[in-house]
């Protein structure tokens, strides 16, 4: 094989224009902004993450089981195996690690694709789980890990990855493994811990989901945070007033709905629950008043309004 | 299975119209025929009913697909659960494509080691422990 090999003259220059290939290709300076860089400490590890090494195949439920330990719930490696590893895949898919953590009471957040965000997370004190491809994007070797640390001087990150605890790698090593996954990473909060790295419309999302699973009342803490952070977002206003009309507050979940139609008067279904909600208050002329906006405006709600009013 | 859908899902329509069970409103009890934050969430779609169905059956769709990957009957249901719409949405779409982290052993061919290797130095992957 070796002797092969050294006779084939074409192999030295097939792997060096490979890999020119390779270079103009991925070579990228990891974008991490003079903004965050003097917005967080030089150097953060995210106290008391407690390793757990994976064996065959187990990244995905390692990493789980170390994020869910950082945020009060304890889950075993061989519990969690049942719950997201995927025989046929040989690993485990996204949707299914996001789906693991809201089973066992965190919220998971998607966060930005970027190194600020997840220095940003760090820097909050709370580990991130990032899916990466080790390998190259025509042999890949996806891979989750944890990111537990940073240290800006040497533009380095810590993980706990694999069958490696407090793995040291370079932001840019790191980065161009990342973004194989277009960047993809999350962190796992309980209920009323929202990400330090923004809010918007997906952590609405993300909210919702959890809310799917664990129910209104375990969820009504988050909508309340994040209806702090981001008053204006309808959506969540909405979400919040849902919450609250789940656990039996029904002036404030009307109250809520308001706050939804007035950031967004176009929203047809925050006027229905709230005509809804205001009914069951018993304000009978509010109540109509906010049925009849909703059977206005035009959309697949509008006969829902319209049924509403007549039954009354 | 598109078509499957096709012809099952009216006479799915009809049996919820029928028998009118408010299963599909339950996480509001309270106060009845609330639209619930995942409803508005799917707002896009034509109809609220209509997508709600499609989305039982999507949810049937991908039980099936990891019964079929070799997950244990029993975990499945609960699997399904605690996906979100839009995520059971995907996983329909493109289960087979998806990356699924592993950190499997990469079955070394000579060529793909030293291609690996020369890449691990030059900082593009991080396959082989000792080049950090």
């Amino acid at each position: 094989m070796r002797f092969q090999l050294m006779r084939s003259a074409r192999w030295p220059g097939a792997l060096l224009f490979l890999v020119g290939l390779l270079l103009s290709g991925c070579a990228t300076t990891p974008p991490l902004s003079e903004g965050t860089r003097s917005a967080i400490p030089a150097r953060q590890l995210v106290d008391e993450v407690p390793f757990q090494g994976q064996r065959d195949y187990q990244c995905g439920p390692a990493t789980l089981a170390m994020v869910l330990e950082h945020g009060g719930r304890t889950a075993s490696v061989d519990e969690l195996i049942p719950q997201v590893f995927l025989p046929g895949r040989e690993g485990s898919v996204q949707p299914e690690m996001l789906a693991t953590v809201r089973r066992h009471g965190l919220i998971p957040f998607v966060i930005p694709g970027r190194v600020d965000a997840v220095l940003q997370e760090v820097a909050a004190d709370r580990p991130v789980v990032v899916l990466q491809n080790l390998s190259l994007p025509w042999w890949p070797m996806w891979h989750y890990a944890l990111v537990i640390g940073y240290d800006l001087d040497d533009e380095g990150l810590v993980l706990h990855s694999g069958e490696t605890p407090r793995m040291a790698v370079s932001i840019g090593r790191f980065d161009t493994t990342w973004a194989r996954s277009n960047r993809w990473a999350f962190v796992a909060l309980p209920p009323g811990e929202l990400p330090a790295s923004g809010v918007n419309r997906e952590t609405a999302e993300a909210i919702s989901a959890f809310e799917s699973v664990q129910g209104a009342q375990t969820s009504l803490p988050a909508w309340q945070a994040l209806a702090g952070r981001e008053p204006k977002l309808a959506l969540v206003q909405f979400g919040l007033g849902n919450a609250l009309a789940a656990t039996g507050k029904a002036r404030e979940a009307a109250r809520a709905f308001r706050r939804a139609v007035e950031v967004d008067p176009e929203f047809a279904a925050a006027w229905l629950n709230l005509g809804l909600m205001l009914r069951s208050l018993e304000r009978m002329g509010e109540a109509n008043d906010a049925l009849n906006r909703a059977a206005e405006i035009p959309g697949p709600l509008q006969e829902r309004a319209q049924r509403r009013l007549e039954a009354r | 299975m598109k078509k499957v859908a096709r012809i099952v899902t009216p006479f799915v329509i009809a049996s919820f119209t029928m028998g009118s069970v408010s299963a599909m409103a339950a996480p509001s009890a309270v106060v009845d025929g609330l639209v619930t934050t995942q409803e508005a969430l799917n707002a896009d779609q034509v109809s609220a009913d209509r997508a709600r169905v499609m989305e039982l059956l999507s949810r049937d769709e991908v039980r099936d697909q990891l019964v079929a990957q070799g997950v244990d009957p029993a975990q499945v249901e609960e699997r399904v659960a605690a996906l979100s719409d839009q995520e059971v949405r995907e996983m329909n779409a493109r289960l087979d494509q998806m990356p699924a982290g592993a950190n499997a052993v990469v079955g070394a061919l000579f060529t793909v080691f030293i291609v690996l290797l020369v890449t691990d130095l030059l900082g593009l992957t991080n396959v082989f422990p000792f080049t950090r």
